[in-house]
């Protein structure tokens, strides 16, 4: 097991190193200059001269690279050109926010995910399942923005029910200080994290209902149900347990998933995390943030997936057994 | 099956309520109003010698102040029309000396008195080349900043010439040298204190939320009298439409520009909000490449001959497409000039619109349609260009659009290549294209952003297609050093322009007029075209419209 592990831990910093190593010379290529407005206001060239001499981008490429991994190794991911700080601090402060975005619309999406999957499961093909489905199918094939947007027109902007958009009041909540200020923030962050968690739902319950169909024509099922164990006792406690084994995959594709949708959804919404940072970094051509933050995204899509593994592993002995003999 | 409790779901519905609701706050009187404004973009660092954002410079105007600044008028030739800042009085004791005596009731927000000293230190970094302010080139004609004593500093001047005054005042915002001296200055550019700074200003530095907001205090001691408005709140967003949204819905009191004929009309048609326009300082125009793409070189093979040049602009109906991009949110300008610009003058000689001669013109040089697919040709070589597109900016996509297919019915074929902002800024400095479709943000006066881009000394700056012609730049250098005499310089600067526009280096497309939308609970608005928060200081909410937001205390 712990071969195992150490192996995966050292596949995992590989993949890391090979997505930062990718990043940094993709957009490097990327033609275009940093250090421009977010307008489209036009730059006096002098100008984009003296600070690209200035951040040393006039060195070769790969003298920069090497740079840049010093650096790295010691704990420095650069200082942003855009924002005029450490890469860290503007990290710092976003990557609370898309991990707050993230985790409410992992529980959403396996909340009602794992709840439509086993109702669905349970009667299937009744009128209620072949509707759910068919809901399920519309919301999963929805693009994230859209889902965004819609949910914006109509909650935000017509029945003013919530923001639209930020992360709080900034009159009346500059801090989460107070229960109302919490409130707040529950509120402005309702209408991202439903725009995530439902389209990752509407997957979430597809998969389930599969799972939980194959289970409960197990013959353990059927012996529990001839030993006279009530519906409900079944269902939640013997054929839930072993489908949700695929569910702990799923736990791991999620992570990508929300972080690639999260940069859609906090743009729509104004959400100042991961995504949006990362989006203006690539528009500004602010390269340490850009690899910077594929850095943290490529880390915590390793890490979900490591995690993942070790559970699965953890939960069938089958596993272990076969990475051991690897 | 386990069902959801539903004191789950009142648990979520209190949290948003408890969201939602407004609280009652203390404040009553005159100086209770919160000002939030909407705004797509944030800025850089709130330290004006490092920075041109426009960002920066609205939130870092109410922080620190000038010398003296504009006026009313917006007049920036002589010293008349200025109005003082730090500066209560002013005298020239030579033609170029000129002295300055400061308030003595100013003071930095840490309670440290405003001197003389911070003026000459202030003038050190914008001129110092390990700073590499932005605005370094436009303090070129002043020679020595001193102090007399610790409230007098003397500006010593290269030469004299009609804007010395504005360019003494209208560039620095004097900074606090106690606390940034100790700051190296190849640093400056990421000095913490531009994330916190101390000015001298009517509001102090209270927060900066990354991404989101940042919030200014009215300061109750300031010494050219205390600010109405006790907060402004930027409140950051990714997009424009999504600040124009937050507008409409009442999470934002304000908005610099609305932009688009749609988003004026939703807001002013808002029975909560006030439109208040005033002039652009942004013109757009196609430039052409006078010289071979990416070999300067060797001339353009199309765009180096003028007539063809002036066959295009006489081809081009520059009216239909600006309304259809602006309604009447721009003007067609005279030549490459912002509405802003005291010498805008629709009188000044343009070529007009005039399909029929642009087609003799083009029949003149040969280029006809010799092979009926509707495009003309000469010597086997279509008549054809490639114009060069930000992605970034939709109003210069639709432009363009509707250029390509007015070309298309005089028998020109255009190509457009649409890149993201960041390629566009850098091929167009590279010459890298046939032609551009351009805009151009201006100071509030011609005589430093001109020169840059439509003379010699703009070559290899912002001057992009290359355009010369020495009459012009002799013109403009006329001008620009007139004696203090606006007759003279307006008399130069129409002959500069007219005798560019019969060059046609470019098609001058839109003037850009603004319009910024302000919750009609503000009173006292006034917005001066080149920095619409100049005199925020005078905005006020009168006490009986007074909300919950006005009076929150925090």
């Amino acid at each position: 097991m712990i071969v195992w592990v150490v192996r995966r831990v050292a596949a995992s910093i590989a993949i890391v190193w090979a997505v930062v190593t990718l990043t940094f010379f993709v957009i490097h290529a990327a033609r275009g200059s940093p250090f421009l407005p977010e307008s489209s206001q036009s730059v006096d060239p002098e100008t984009i001269v003296r600070i690209t001499n200035q951040f040393g981008l006039d060195r070769p490429l790969w003298v920069q690279y090497v740079l840049y991994l010093r650096n790295l190794a010691t704990g420095n991911l650069g200082e942003s050109f855009a924002l005029r700080r450490p890469v860290a601090d503007a990290l710092a402060d976003a990557i609370p926010n898309t991990f707050v975005l993230a985790l409410a619309a992992l529980l959403i999406d396996f909340a009602v995910g794992l709840a439509l999957g086993i109702y669905q499961a349970v009667r299937e093909r009744s009128v209620g399942d072949i509707v759910l489905g068919n809901i399920a199918l519309f919301v999963n094939s929805m693009p994230t923005f859209w889902l965004g947007l819609v949910l914006l027109l109509v909650f935000a902007q017509r029945l003013h029910a919530f923001p639209v958009g930020g992360i709080s009041d900034p009159v009346l909540c500059p801090r989460l200080d107070s229960a109302a200020c919490l409130g707040d923030f529950v509120w402005h962050l309702t209408l991202p994290a439903l725009t995530l968690g439902l389209v990752g739902a509407a997957g979430t319950a597809r998969f389930q209902r599969a799972a939980m169909l194959e289970v409960i024509r197990q013959e353990y099922v059927r012996t529990a149900r001839a030993k006279g164990l009530q519906e409900r006792r079944v269902l939640l406690v013997h054929a839930l347990r072993n489908a949700l084994l695929p569910f702990i995959t799923l736990v791991g594709l999620a992570f990508p998933f929300l972080l690639t949708g999260a940069v859609l959804v906090e743009t729509v919404y104004a959400w100042p995390g991961m995504g949006q940072l990362a989006v203006r970094a690539i528009l500004q051509r602010d390269y340490y943030v850009v690899t910077g933050a594929a850095l943290v995204t490529s880390t915590m899509v390793v890490l979900g997936n490591l995690i993942a593994d070790l559970l699965y592993a953890v939960a069938d002995p089958r596993i272990r057994v076969r990475g051991a003999g690897a | 099956m386990h069902t959801p409790r539903p004191t789950v779901f009142a648990a979520v519905a209190c949290l948003a309520l408890l969201g939602s609701c407004e609280r009652r706050g203390g404040c009553t009187g005159d100086h209770c109003g919160t000002l939030v404004i909407a705004y797509a973009g944030e800025p850089d660092i709130l330290l004006p010698p490092v920075s041109e954002f426009a960002a920066t410079r609205d939130v870092t105007e109410p922080i620190f102040l000038k010398l003296a600044d504009l006026g009313p008028s917006g007049n920036t030739v002589g010293d008349e029309d200025f109005q003082p800042q730090l500066a209560e009085r002013w005298e020239w004791d030579t033609p170029t000396t000129l002295v300055f005596h400061l308030d003595p009731r100013a003071h930095w927000q840490d309670g440290q008195a405003v001197t003389a000293a911070d003026v000459a230190f202030t003038y050190d970094v914008y001129t110092d080349t390990l700073v590499n302010s932005p605005f370094r080139s436009s303090l070129r004609q002043i020679s020595a900043v001193t102090t007399r004593d610790s409230l007098t500093v003397v500006f010593r001047f290269r030469q004299r010439y009609p804007e010395m005054f504005y360019d003494a005042v209208y560039h620095m915002r004097i900074m606090p040298s106690h606390l940034l001296r100790e700051v190296p200055r190849d640093q400056w550019r990421s000095t913490a204190f531009g994330r916190a700074p101390v000015g001298d200003g009517p509001y102090r530095f209270v927060a900066w939320k990354a991404g989101q907001s940042i919030e200014l205090a009215a300061d109750s001691t300031f010494f050219l009298g205390r600010p109405y408005i006790r907060r402004l709140i930027w409140r950051f967003t990714p997009d424009q439409q999504v600040a124009v949204t937050q507008l409409l819905a009442g999470d934002a009191d304000a908005i610099e520009v609305l932009i688009t004929p749609d988003n004026v009309q939703r807001a002013c048609a808002d029975p909560k909000l006030a439109c208040y326009p005033y002039k652009g300082s942004a013109y757009g125009y196609v430039g052409f490449n006078l010289a071979a793409p990416g070999d300067t070189t060797k001339p353009h093979p199309l765009f180096a001959d003028r007539d063809l040049r002036r066959a295009l602009v006489l081809a081009t109906d520059r009216e239909r497409p600006l309304h259809n991009v602006f309604g009447e949110l721009a003007r067609v300008p005279p030549g490459p000039m912002s509405q802003l610009w005291w010498i805008w003058d629709p009188e000044i000689r343009e070529l007009p619109y005039d399909s029929a001669q642009a087609a003799r013109l083009l029949k003149r040089l040969g280029w006809i349609d010799s092979d009926g697919d509707g495009i003309r040709d000469k010597d086997g070589h279509a008549l054809s260009f490639r114009l060069l597109v930000p992605t970034t900016s939709a109003i210069r996509r639709q432009y363009a659009r509707l250029l390509q297919e007015s070309f298309r019915t005089a028998g020109v074929d255009v190509q457009l290549d649409e890149v993201d902002f960041s390629v566009f800024n850098e091929r167009a400095r590279a010459g890298r294209f046939d032609a551009l479709l351009n805009v151009w943000n201006t100071d509030p006066t011609p005589s430093s952003g001109f020169p840059q881009t439509w003379t010699k000394a703009g070559f290899g700056r912002s001057n992009y297609g290359r355009y010369f012609n020495p009459q012009v730049d002799q013109l403009v250098d006329r001008a620009v050093s007139a004696a203090a005499n606006r007759d003279q310089a307006r008399r130069a600067w129409r002959s500069a322009f007219e005798m560019l526009n019969q060059d046609a280096p470019g098609i001058f497309l839109f003037a850009t007029e603004n319009v910024a939308a302000v919750s009609k609970r503000f009173t006292d608005v006034t917005i001066r075209p080149d920095s619409w928060l100049a005199l925020v200081r005078s905005w006020r909410v009168p006490s009986d419209r007074l909300t919950d937001r006005d009076r929150v205390e925090r």
